[in-house]
């Protein structure tokens, strides 16, 4: 659990009102227990100051030794039980045994309705007494029956209950605090794997999110779906759309172009041409700036370098039959490009119709991988043995929008929608001698995470 | 050398038309897939140059059903679809040659003679036959090295034999290939034309071969 994260808030803040909580309940038990004790020992004194009061009133006599109180206690020296009689005048007519030798100490309250008083005092032995008095009549006579219980046995055991029941609480505290931390574990865990399946779309692995997830966040997988439907459809009507714009515009500026040109020492023939030329490549360049434009947004494709290579290799040999393409298909453990199948048929298409362009008969093609700590690359090396490009050329070629062969109609070496592409995907493209003698192009493209296995 | 043109747009198609007949073939023309995959069908052509957006039967669908057919003319799409998906699926449904509009006639011309040439199992721009050398890129034919003149109709006979060199080829068989379909077919002016050629030409390249047709001979 991360600071900052769901899990690690929820842990906390239920961990602080556990803590909170228990610590309380904990001093609240104490309390009423202790009380539970002092009103039984109240209603103990109480019982026993009665029978105290009993016998003297049988016997008629206060001075009468032989008072049995039936708890050991009263007879031991200094136990904190204790009982006195005392006239009006606060003289002592008679004590328990246990009180025997002592000075008691005297109650100060008055008497309540029922005769009764009662107050906390010390003995000299420094015992904390709870001490009940009764006011009485006996034989004319007046006395004060009073007798002590020991509070500090009371209290003791209220100590020693809320120590247990500190024990007892932290044990569950614990027990709650590790319950809430597996809770908030489980309850987030779908949040989780969410945020895996969106991963898996964005690395090219799937198409849309799957699986299924709780009430609550359902809709948010079933949003980025719709999202991601979405999206695809806006790039499939673009690029319909340009598919479209281009053909509506191409023919027209085919025939002006072939009108004009056959009719060459016109002046206007000549104007038509130069500007239908300048159409032309406006069509072009923005035609491809809007399919570039259309697919920086795709997300989640792969594609099979390997069969798309294969595809292009077995038209590129039917259009030219004169060059021999040395394609050397690599094993199945090649990764998949990341990106779009069309895309990497622009890229490799072009460079391949370069070096068939321009070989002088001997193409070949190899393709690798490329693995750093943290991605992993496609290469694909496409060769020729053809004139090649000096390094000034070569560094020429790739500035943008830079024809080495303009004079050569239809020619352009389509490395403008090759090198957008290129950046497009963050790759890259190179160009070196071959050993073959020719120009060595090398485009190098992000490679998706896991290939499809399955090639047909 | 007989051409098929199916193009919608017309002034395309005009334009097609008249650098393919001033380049010495013969043109028919077409403005819907439907009518184009009928004349395909029908007729024998030596090219076809196909735009693949076409109303009533799109251009790939004529392309694959004359495929399916067995028909086995070089095709040459146009299309202003130049991705190369399109130009995968265009050279898989059985074309030989794409070209994206707008296009240079020149280059139009020129592909559309390789595709000719190697139909017919010719490597290069120049065939010959004995002195006879024909610069099929250029229209020009010379006998030992010196320029002959020959009018068009002469031009696209002899280009014709010698694309065929070996073969016995029919007078029926050269009416097809020389001559659109409006032109007034009758075989006797193929005679005429044969007759003329052999004027300009050396007495032994071309044979008559009696009940079947002339043949230039391999060398």
């Amino acid at each position: 659990m991360r600071k900052g994260s769901i899990a690690f808030s929820l842990f906390w803040l239920s961990a602080a009102w556990l803590i909170l909580a228990l610590v309380g309940t904990a001093f609240l038990l104490t309390d009423l227990y202790s009380r539970a004790l002092d009103s039984n020992l109240i209603s103990q004194l109480r019982f026993n100051v009665d029978t105290i009061v009993s016998a003297t009133l049988d016997s008629r006599d206060p001075n009468f030794a032989d008072i049995a109180v039936p708890d050991s206690r009263f007879n031991r020296a200094a136990t904190g039980w204790y009982w006195v009689i005392r006239d009006d005048a606060g003289d002592i007519l008679s004590t328990s045994g246990s009180a025997v030798g002592m000075l008691m100490p005297e109650i100060e309250a008055p008497f309540d309705v029922e005769n009764y008083r009662s107050a906390i005092l010390a003995d000299e032995a420094g015992n904390r007494l709870r001490a009940i008095e009764r006011a009485t009549t006996v034989n004319q006579r007046p006395l004060h029956i009073m007798v002590t219980g020991n509070l500090d046995d009371i209290l003791r055991s209220a100590g020693d209950f809320r120590g247990q029941t500190l024990i007892v609480l932290g044990a569950v505290g614990v027990a709650l605090a590790i319950m809430s931390a597996i809770v908030a574990r489980l309850a987030l865990r779908p949040i989780g794997r969410l945020g895996t399946a969106i991963e898996k779309v964005r690395e090219g692995e799937a198409e849309t999110i799957t699986g299924s997830y709780p009430r609550e966040i359902a809709p948010l997988a079933e949003e980025v779906n719709e999202l991601l439907r979405s999206n695809t459809q806006i790039i499939e009507r673009a690029r319909n759309a340009v598919g479209n714009l281009a053909h509506g515009l191409k023919t027209p500026l085919a025939v002006m172009r072939n009108e004009a040109s056959a009719a060459k020492d016109n002046p206007l023939a000549k104007v038509v041409t130069s500007e239908s030329n300048k159409m032309t490549q406006l069509v072009t360049t923005y035609l491809d700036r809007a399919r570039i434009a259309a697919r920086t947004s795709v997300v989640g494709k792969k594609a099979d370098a390997t069969t798309t290579m294969l595809r292009l290799v077995r038209v590129m040999e039917k259009l030219n039959k004169n060059v021999t393409i040395a394609f050397k298909r690599p094993d199945a453990s090649l990764p998949w490009f990341r990106g779009d199948e069309g895309d990497l048929e622009e890229m490799a298409g072009n460079l391949l119709d370069n070096a068939c362009k321009w070989s002088g008969g001997v193409v070949a093609v190899t393709m690798f991988a490329e693995r750093t700590p943290s991605q992993q690359f496609l290469l694909i090396r496409i060769e020729d043995d053809g004139p090649g490009l000096t390094e000034e050329e070569a560094q020429k070629v790739l500035r943008r929008g830079v024809r080495l062969d303009e004079k050569t109609p239809g020619s352009g070496l389509g490395l403008d929608i090759v090198k957008e592409l290129v950046d497009v995907y963050g790759g890259s493209l190179q160009l070196r001698r071959s050993v073959l003698g020719g120009v060595l192009a090398e485009l190098k493209l992000p490679a998706a995470k896991v290939g499809g296995l399955v090639r047909s | 050398m007989r051409i098929l043109v199916i193009e919608d747009d017309t002034n395309l198609n005009r334009q097609v038309k008249e650098a393919l007949t001033e380049g010495g073939y013969a043109v028919d023309v077409a403005f819907d897939g439907e009518e184009g995959h009928f004349l395909g069908d029908t007729e024998p052509y030596d090219a076809v140059v196909l735009d693949i957006g076409l109303p009533q039967m799109d251009g790939l669908s004529v392309l694959e059903e004359w495929r399916r057919a067995g028909k086995s003319m070089p095709v040459l799409l146009l299309t202003a679809r130049d991705r190369w998906s399109d130009k995968v699926q265009g050279i898989d449904a059985g074309a030989d040659d794409y070209l994206a509009k707008p296009f240079h006639m020149e280059e139009l011309l020129a592909r559309l003679r390789a595709l000719v040439r190697r139909a017919a199992g010719h490597a290069s721009n120049e065939i010959t036959a004995g002195p006879v050398r024909l610069d099929v890129k250029a229209g020009k034919v010379t006998v030992d090295g010196q320029a002959i003149k020959l009018t068009s109709h002469e031009l696209r006979l002899l280009s014709y034999l010698m694309h065929h060199k070996g073969k016995v080829v029919s007078r029926t068989e050269l009416t097809e290939h020389l001559y659109d379909q409006d032109f007034d077919r009758d075989s006797n002016t193929i005679e005429v034309f044969v007759g003329r050629l052999r004027k300009k030409l050396p007495e032994t390249v071309i044979h008559t071969v009696r009940g079947l047709g002339y043949q230039i001979l391999e060398d």
